[in-house]
């Protein structure tokens, strides 16, 4: 196919020509950029959290009353807990992955008050079902025992002689793997032994760059206000959601269990954390597909109008002897033409738009990958588009060539 | 009624000037009926197209009903083309979204005419040109004859004072453009001025007089013996 | 002549039926993706509180100092030392602390369950500060925060949870197993964005149902039910924690005049380089003293997300613009003998704008309908894509709907210009000539 008469051609028609690249260029860079931002969301809403997220039941509860000593209630609920059927384990915290609040603090290896030394580490209460209730998996040393479990205030610092650590803390704190067994401090002048190393185990937020850094502390809170995680034996969790909240009632009804959040499976806390994200990646894909329908139908559009326009020279070219292929082949390529200068101009806006919402809403920079998708999109979208009206082209008559306009 | 002095249009590219018209001059006096011809490629219808302000031109003179045109505005050749023109084109330039009434009324409506009177002059227009009956039908609904007489039904409703006519039977055969024809020549007989281009010298006997053009000049026939001419061709045509 | 073009431009866009139903499809989803989207931005970006906004301040003042801090701006809240030195002083027309608490209350029929609700603890000042309407009985008084008294202002839906809506006031509400008095009850009150409570709501939240005094909160030991934040290890112990450097509370001020304000402004300057003579601060005065807009602009209450939705929108509503001029143009450049018969007839280019511009104009009308349409029900799902707590607050109102109607016509019309331009510039000897 020869491309300088094409181009040629398409300088009489500079308006409609820049239209279409116009077109195929602000799409690309929305398309690019929205994909991207799918993409992004998409990873953070399957991100894992190290937990063995089936059969596991939620409850948010608040103590009522008067009272200020709740921990004698806190372990009375979780014994009631512990034996209801269908309950595997069962223990009482502060925070647990997606719950999007919790405690974390800055350890370190020393006991001074040395700046940028220090790891962030979210803080998880609990005791010696917590792992099992988690489900994850203990990759060094060993486990709470009961006896190590304590009580603490209300304004008390949580650091208790023993912890638990994910891999990334430990490895963070002694980067030559011999974290085991070693002295951190969470708090001035309170030692606390790595007894236990996990593999994975994730803070309760979604937007820190601390993601894997995660402490367990064997504690109970006197406070008003805490979570019952539970894990249930396979194909009890209905069960067990379904009827945990009258367990609770039946040992006292001094309590609050929030309407949406008091109880919830893991599924929903899951669904919950995330629906930012996911809502931004449904309306961010609706945008794209629509986008590219509508510049598809344009480029249909023009390119009728363009062959409507066309028909006694396509006749001419028949009568001079064209092949159908040929025109076919002349009206794919004009597009491709176009359709090349649109994805170039597109490309350009796409890193421009990525860079300004990567200083404006710190956004992530827009991948590589998704330039050279968005490319391969949209070319073989205009490829598609002009097709029907390039075969509308391809059946012109010799004949046309005889009739006047 | 049409007077062009020394009047030039030249086409400028970017390589070579062209003269459609040098030095033309042509004076249409009010109530005649003269025919324009002229090889093809001669000037004759740029002539047409610049008497109709369809053009401008780039020299000379050119006076229509007692006006100066050369230094007038878009808007006001335009006012002068919908009140004082009638144009009868070659390929009749109907418009075919609009049937035969709308058709006519388009240069009324320019003209912010009222409705009623609109109605009173376009069926008046179709009932001269025999088309009374037709004014719902659209123009594909039509054959070329009965096209171009609402095209000239369209010229008429507007009473223009000038009728411009463009190889007005090119399009036709001999039966449609002997009663096209007759038409023009009745409307001439009522006292309009006209002015038709043809290359065709025997429509051309038609007229009252004949200019003809050569390379963008008007080249004097007079002595040429028209109506002599006029009688022979009948005899044998 | 406007019935005339407008008969004219209808029937062109009955002549092709799929090329019209594109661009009304088009211009449809472009305005109301945009409209949507807007909806979202205009909810978390609006005044919460238009009638004083510039009237009422935020104050902070940096207790953590450049170590601690990002970019010089002192932390969000103010500790209790600040926050109840700056209130003694009262430097301010009005002002008061704020903290949010979570309680529970008890009914007092033992066969239902007690109720969580959220509640502030503030100062007398907050209601008349901050025009809160009340339907029954009003604020407590100054006198009673100086007493540490224990009443309460509860909400109409507390209200009716508690007393079926009757009557109130002087009446018993038992919070956490301690009474207090009702001596008001106020509309659902909850401006959004919440402004003066933005670090621990970002901006969009439910309204408390329960208020009570400050002093009397701390006195209870009321835990703060918002965020804490402690530059070191505060120890242990209330009375510790509240002498110490953590931050908790808010301090709203009313400072009626520019002049005013300027005078606040220097008085907390002052009382930072106080601090620092006192070898407490160990960093020169670093105070803001910042107006409802600017304190909701700072703290960044509109989210990311209705932000980039928002311009993405407007970007899909520039493609639909382009995708319709091209297809305008088409339409128009098909119909170039008709212009031409039409100027040769005597229509000047005004004519030509003015049927052309109708003519799009009755696609943004057509384009504005499926775009109410489609806003409506984009509406509808904002839910889908944005938080509960934000999605309510989108909503078509009349403003919106002019709105959408209005975005719909000019950028049809908008997108007319050029290819009406282009049909201007045919030639009235265009088909003479072509023959």
């Amino acid at each position: 196919m020869q491309i300088r008469p094409i181009l040629a051609a398409l300088r009489r028609h500079k308006a409609g020509t820049i239209l279409i690249a116009l077109q195929i260029a602000l799409t690309l860079a929305i398309v690019c950029n929205a994909l991207f931002i799918v993409h992004d969301r998409i990873d953070r809403v399957n991100r894992l959290t190290g937990m063995d997220e089936r059969n596991v039941v939620t409850v948010q509860n608040r103590y009522v009353g008067s009272t200020t000593q709740f921990i004698p209630q806190m372990k009375t609920d979780v014994q009631a807990i512990r034996s209801m059927p269908g309950v595997e384990s069962a223990y009482v915290t502060n925070a647990f992955p997606l719950r999007r609040g919790g405690w974390s603090t800055s350890v370190q290896r020393t006991d001074q008050d040395r700046k940028g030394e220090g790891v962030q580490s979210a803080l998880y209460f609990g005791d010696e079902q917590t792992l099992k209730t988690l489900g994850v998996r203990l990759i060094a040393g060993r486990n709470f025992t009961p006896a190590e479990v304590r009580s603490f205030e209300l304004q008390e610092s949580p650091a208790p002689a023993q912890v638990i650590v994910t891999k990334a803390v430990a490895d963070k704190l002694f980067p030559d793997g011999d974290a085991l067994g070693k002295v951190v401090y969470y708090y001035k002048g309170k030692p606390s032994t790595i007894i236990g190393i996990v593999d994975k185990l994730t803070v309760p937020w979604i937007d820190v760059d601390f993601m894997d850094n995660v402490t367990i502390m064997p504690l109970l809170h006197n406070s008003t206000y805490q979570f019952f995680v539970v894990r249930t034996k396979p194909g009890q969790q209905d069960a067990v959601f379904k009827s945990i909240a009258n367990t609770l009632y039946g040992t006292s009804r001094m309590r609050v269990l929030p309407d949406k959040t008091g109880v919830r499976t893991f599924e929903m806390v899951r669904s919950k954390a995330y629906e930012a994200d996911r809502g931004m990646a449904i309306l961010m894909t609706i945008v794209s597909g629509v986008l590219l329908l509508i510049t598809a139908a344009g480029i249909v559009g023009l390119s009728s109008f363009w062959v409507g326009q066309r028909r006694k020279q396509i006749g001419v070219r028949r009568a001079l002897g064209a092949k159908r292929s040929d025109i076919l082949s002349y009206f794919l390529t004009e597009n491709f033409l176009i359709a090349l200068g649109g994805v170039v101009l597109g490309v350009i806006l796409a890193v421009g738009m990525s860079q300004w919402m990567f200083t404006h809403f710190e956004m992530k920079r827009l991948s590589l990958t998704y330039v050279a998708a968005g490319v391969a999109i949209l070319l073989s979208l205009g490829q598609l588009a002009v097709l029907a009206p390039a075969m509308k082209a391809s059946r012109v008559s010799p004949v046309e060539a005889t009739r006047s306009v | 009624m049409l007077k062009m002095n020394h009047l030039a249009k030249v086409y400028r590219t970017e390589v070579v000037e062209t003269y459609a018209l040098r030095d033309f001059n042509i004076d249409v006096k009010e109530g005649e009926f003269v025919a324009v011809t002229g090889p093809s490629g001669s000037g004759k219808t740029t002539f047409l197209t610049i008497a109709g302000l369809l053009e401008t031109f780039t020299g000379g003179e050119y006076h229509l009903d007692g006006v100066e045109v050369s230094n007038l505005n878009d808007n006001a050749r335009s006012k002068i083309r919908n009140e004082k023109i009638g144009f009868i084109f070659q390929a009749f330039n109907l418009i075919p979204d609009l049937n035969v009434f709308d058709n006519c009324e388009v240069p009324l409506r320019y003209r912010g005419m009222k409705a009623a009177e609109r109605k009173q002059r376009i069926m008046d227009a179709l009932e001269r040109v025999g088309l009374a009956s037709r004014a719902k039908h659209y123009p594909a609904e039509l054959s070329g004859g009965q096209q171009q007489r609402v095209a000239i039904a369209r010229a008429l409703a507007g009473s223009p004072r000038l009728l411009l006519a463009d190889e007005p039977t090119g399009n036709l055969d001999t039966q449609m453009a002997r009663g096209v024809m007759e038409l023009l020549e009745e409307i001439h007989r009522e006292g309009a001025t006209i002015v038709m281009v043809t290359h065709d010298p025997e429509l051309a006997t038609r007229a009252q007089r004949n200019v003809h053009v050569i390379d963008g000049q008007v080249v004097d026939l007079a002595e040429e013996p028209r109506f002599h001419a006029h009688a022979h061709t009948l005899h044998h045509g | 002549m406007f019935s005339y073009y407008l008969q004219l431009g209808l029937r062109s866009l009955r002549r092709n039926p799929v090329l019209t139903g594109l661009m009304v499809v088009a211009i449809g989803f472009g305005v109301a993706a945009s409209m949507t989207t807007y909806s979202v931005f205009r909810a978390t970006s609006r005044n919460p509180i238009p009638q004083k906004s510039d009237v009422l301040y935020n104050v902070q003042v940096d207790n953590f100092g450049p170590d601690n801090t990002e970019k010089g701006e002192p932390p969000p809240a103010l500790s209790y030392l600040d926050a109840t030195a700056l209130q003694r002083a009262h430097k301010a027309k009005r002002q008061a602390i704020t903290y949010p608490i979570g309680i529970s209350i008890i009914p007092e029929d033992p066969s239902h369950l007690p109720m969580q609700e959220g509640g502030y603890a503030t100062g007398a000042d907050f209601f008349p500060m901050f025009d809160v309407p009340f339907v029954q009985g009003g604020p407590w008084t100054a006198d009673d925060d100086e007493k540490h008294a224990s009443v309460a202002v509860i909400s109409t839906s507390l209200n009716n949870k508690l007393f079926d809506g009757g009557q109130s006031v002087g009446k018993q509400v038992n919070v956490d197993g301690r009474l207090f008095r009702i001596v008001g009850v106020i509309e659902d009150w909850a401006p959004q964005p919440l402004f003066f409570d933005v670090p621990n709501t970002g901006g969009f939240d439910e309204g408390a149902s329960l208020y009570v005094p400050f002093n009397r909160a701390v006195d209870l030991k009321m835990p703060n039910n918002g965020n804490n934040n402690c530059p070191k290890d505060p120890g242990e112990g209330w009375d510790t924690y509240l002498h110490s450097e953590c931050i908790w509370l808010s301090l709203w001020t009313e400072i009626p005049t520019a002049a005013d304000a300027r005078a606040y402004r220097e008085y907390l300057t002052g009382y930072a380089a106080e601090q620092q003579r006192s070898g407490r601060f160990a960093w020169a005065p670093n105070v803001r003293l910042r107006d409802v807009m600017d304190w909701l602009t700072v703290q960044k209450v509109v989210p990311p997300e209705s932000t980039v939705s928002l311009i993405v929108s407007l970007g899909f509503l520039v493609i639909c613009l382009v995708n319709t001029i091209g297809l305008l143009l088409a339409k128009f450049m098909r119909r170039a003998p008709e212009i031409g018969v039409r100027r040769a007839l005597g229509a000047s280019r005004k004519d030509i704008y003015a049927q052309f511009l109708i003519e799009a104009g009755t696609i943004g009308v057509a384009g504005g309908l499926l775009g109410l349409l489609l806003t409506g029900l984009g509406i509808l799902g904002v839910g889908l894509v944005f938080p509960e707590r934000i999605a309510r607050l989108a909503t078509v109102d009349p403003m919106l709907v002019l709105m959408t109607l209005v975005v719909a016509i000019v950028a049809s019309v908008v997108a007319a210009f050029y290819p009406t331009w282009r049909a201007s510039l045919v030639q009235p000897a265009w088909q003479l000539k072509s023959n």
